[in-house]
């Protein structure tokens, strides 16, 4: 894999002076590669945290049999001057559940990759993602979920936000496959932009060949609603509280969403900090 | 339970379009590409040096460059077996009772005449590779507006023409752009002088008789400052059982304050692929209004493209595809914001049914220069069985901190639970079917002329069977 020049590339390609067709493979990356292979047996309930910190490549590969559910939280803590990884492929089985939070804040250039088959009917996935860049980070991500199965359930929520001269590029997509009847799929990116400086490539893709479904997709980018920080500047903050508080509001549903609370304070205070520098 | 049966969507009713004539060209250049052939179309056209150098280093470009490695498979198409140039046997004309009869026939077939007398202020016809008709009314002259075909514009107008001709769309843009370069001929040249609002509509129509031919008219229009205009362009087609191309280029202009609303119905017959290129360059507080109607051609590739230049400088965009069996429509459109408080809205609807496939492909590009850049898109899919595709590929690339871009996207059939209303209200339920493919598409039908709106509500013609299931 990390001989790869192009790390991840989106199911259906566009015109090429987009640049957003394939991920490249992170300038850098460490040679560290970490594996990890999760198994949800039948009715089984599991919940697994990856609280990583250290650059290189990791590869998950997570199945989730009929009726079982696996909670997976992915917290990408890297510091600065690494690049990191991340490849997680997730089959989900019949009737089953795959709850997914990640928070994507650390490492100069992040690259990450999640796979979603949904090849059982009545299978269910929730995505939620959390990205922060600031400084010269760069951050590139792709996220499918295929819908397979009948009756599927796929919702991917991604919360964002872009300070100083930070890069990223959001793929995600929801491919409804022939045969996934009565699936429904939603997918929302909401992106802060908090500086001039930033660039921001956003690309919510929806495939189907199956017309008894129910997609919809919506992103939204801009700054900071005014009227927002008018009010909270109107009750005694200054700017930059007021853009923190704005920002914290936009995240706190993927925070809320991780139950081990150590993690949860520890990624807080990160990320008020990193807000507090930009 | 009874398996539930599905809508049924008529294909569009082609017959009125596929009748061909025999093919009366005069001349026709040998199929294939090479810098004879195009010295020889160059030479029939009496181009003056410049625009034959111009040909040949189109022809340069085009052999350097790749095809598309996106997008609908364009591997069938040959150009060895294209005939880029097919001279029909007939000479410009202002008058229809010198257009040779069967010509004519053809385009009073399709309406064109008739819609000069009561609703037009300009019409233009282009047969195979030529224009054969062109006229405007008498007081738009009077005005200073040119509407005439691109050879004459070429002899008439030639500074105008060497200035703005393929500047927008340069030959390098991509291989058919340099195609287009390398072997246009026939299309429309339109010019409104500053502070000229032209009231009625400005038509052209495109017909490709000749089978296994090639279409690359080039449609080039200014408007100056402050003025306004309308310009619809049809093009359609007889069936074939080889491949037909069209590859043409649209480049418009749209000067400091100017309106330019630009309307396409598009039906090509299911031989053709449709490779068409169109592009607008809009100054400050200008508007493109694009309205466009996808319903033929068996591949198209389309996604006119708004350059917000000037600050608020605005782009509305309207479309609908519709892909039917043995279609693979991808269009979409594109729109780059480069100056402060520019705006686009746009709005999309496709449908699929019978094994069509539907792509919605967009880019909104906000660069460094645009602060306070508006964009919203919206587009939605309606399937009508699982044979067919609907894809939807928006992209948005956008710099600095001061843009506003939403964006949503919708897919899904018609819901049994809108049929279950309507019929509750005693619509029987094949009308409530039709009523919801008419509302589908109402958003884009209000945008057309009406006696397009009415053509394309013949073209979604509804034909229910079986009960709700």
């Amino acid at each position: 894999m990390l001989n790869e020049e192009i790390f991840s590339a989106i199911p259906m390609r566009t015109w090429r002076w987009l640049k957003v067709n394939e991920v490249p493979v992170p300038a850098g990356l460490s040679e560290n590669v970490q594996t990890e292979k999760i198994l949800v047996e039948t009715g089984e309930s599991k919940s697994i945290v990856l609280d990583r910190r250290e650059g290189g490549a990791l590869e998950v590969q997570a199945h989730i049999a009929d009726g079982g559910e696996l909670n997976l939280i992915y917290a990408q803590l890297v510091g600065e001057e690494q690049a990191a990884t991340s490849r997680i492929k997730v089959y989900v089985g019949k009737g089953a559940k795959f709850n997914y939070t990640t928070v994507e804040a650390g490492a100069k250039h992040t690259a990450a990759e999640l796979t979603v088959d949904m090849a059982g009917d009545d299978s269910f996935a929730d995505v939620w993602g959390l990205y922060f860049g600031d400084g010269g980070r760069k951050i590139d991500l792709n996220y499918i979920i295929r819908q397979q199965g009948k009756r599927t359930d796929a919702n991917m929520q991604v919360r964002g936000a872009l300070l100083g001269g930070a890069e990223k590029t959001f793929r995600g997509t929801l491919d409804f496959l022939e045969g996934s009847k009565g699936s429904v799929g939603r997918e929302d990116e909401e992106v802060m932009v908090l500086s001039d400086h930033v660039q921001n490539r956003s690309v919510p893709i929806m495939l189907s060949h199956e017309d008894d479904v129910d997609g919809h997709h919506a992103v939204s980018i801009g700054k900071m609603d005014e009227e927002k920080l008018f009010y909270l500047m109107s009750r005694g903050l200054d700017l930059a509280e007021a853009q923190k508080l704005v920002v914290e509001a936009n995240f706190q549903p993927v925070l809320d969403r991780i139950d081990n609370d150590e993690l949860k304070a520890e990624i807080d205070a990160y990320l008020q900090r990193r807000l507090s520098n930009g | 339970m009874a398996e539930k049966k599905k809508t049924y969507v008529e294909d569009i009713e082609r017959t009125l379009y596929d009748i061909k004539n025999e093919d009366h060209s005069v001349y026709k250049s040998h199929s294939g590409l090479t810098p004879e052939i195009v010295r020889d179309i160059s030479k029939r056209k009496n181009d003056p040096e410049w625009m034959t150098e111009f040909r040949l280093k189109s022809l340069e470009v085009y052999n350097s460059l790749e095809l598309p490695t996106w997008g609908p498979s364009l591997e069938e198409l040959n150009m060895d077996d294209i005939v880029t140039y097919v001279q029909p046997d007939a000479k410009m004309t202002g008058s229809w009772e010198e257009v040779p009869e069967d010509i004519k026939d053809t385009f009073d077939r399709l309406g064109i005449p008739e819609a000069e007398k009561t609703s037009l202020g300009g019409v233009g016809a282009q047969y195979d590779s030529e224009v054969v008709y062109h006229s405007i009314q008498e007081d738009m002259v009077k005005q200073g507006v040119i509407y005439t075909d691109m050879e004459t514009a070429l002899v008439e107008h030639e500074d105008i023409v060497k200035e703005y001709f393929m500047t927008l769309v340069p030959p390098k843009d991509h291989k058919f752009a340099a195609l287009h370069g390398a072997v246009w001929s026939g299309g429309s040249f339109v010019y409104v002088p500053e502070g000229v609002h032209v009231e009625m509509p400005l038509q052209s129509y495109f017909r490709l008789n000749a089978a296994g031919a090639g279409q690359f008219e080039h449609t080039l229009i200014i408007v100056e400052k402050n003025a306004s205009l309308h310009f619809i362009e049809g093009c359609s087609a007889p069936k074939h059982n080889v491949t037909n191309l069209h590859a043409g280029c649209v480049e418009l202009f749209v000067k400091e304050g100017a309106r330019l609303r630009y309307s396409t119905i598009e039906n090509w017959s299911r031989n053709m692929m449709n490779l068409n290129t169109k592009r607008a360059l809009v100054e400050k507080d200008g508007i493109i209004e694009w309205v466009s109607g996808s319903f033929g051609s068996h591949i198209s590739c389309l996604y006119p493209c708004s350059v917000l230049h000037g600050e608020n400088a605005r782009c509305e965009f309207t479309g609908v595809t519709f892909a039917s069996k043995g279609q693979n429509l991808d269009t979409g459109a594109s729109v780059i914001h480069a100056a402060p408080h520019t705006s686009a809205n746009i709005n999309t609807r496709t449908i699929s049914k019978a094994g069509g496939k539907a792509t919605y492909r967009s880019a909104v590009k906000v660069t460094k220069n645009a602060p306070f850049a508006k964009c919203s898109v919206n587009c939605e899919s309606l399937m009508l069985d699982n044979l067919s595709r609907s894809d939807t590929l928006p992209v948005m690339d956008i710099e600095g901190d001061e843009a506003d871009i939403g964006h949503e996207a919708k897919i899904g059939r018609i819901s049994d639970e809108a049929i279950f209303y309507l019929t509750s209200r005693g619509i029987d339920e094949e009308e409530a079917r039709a009523m919801i493919v008419r509302g589908f598409v109402e958003p884009i039908a209000k945008e057309l002329p009406l006696e397009y709106a009415l053509e394309m509500n013949n073209l979604v013609n509804i034909e229910l069977e079986g009960t709700m299931g």
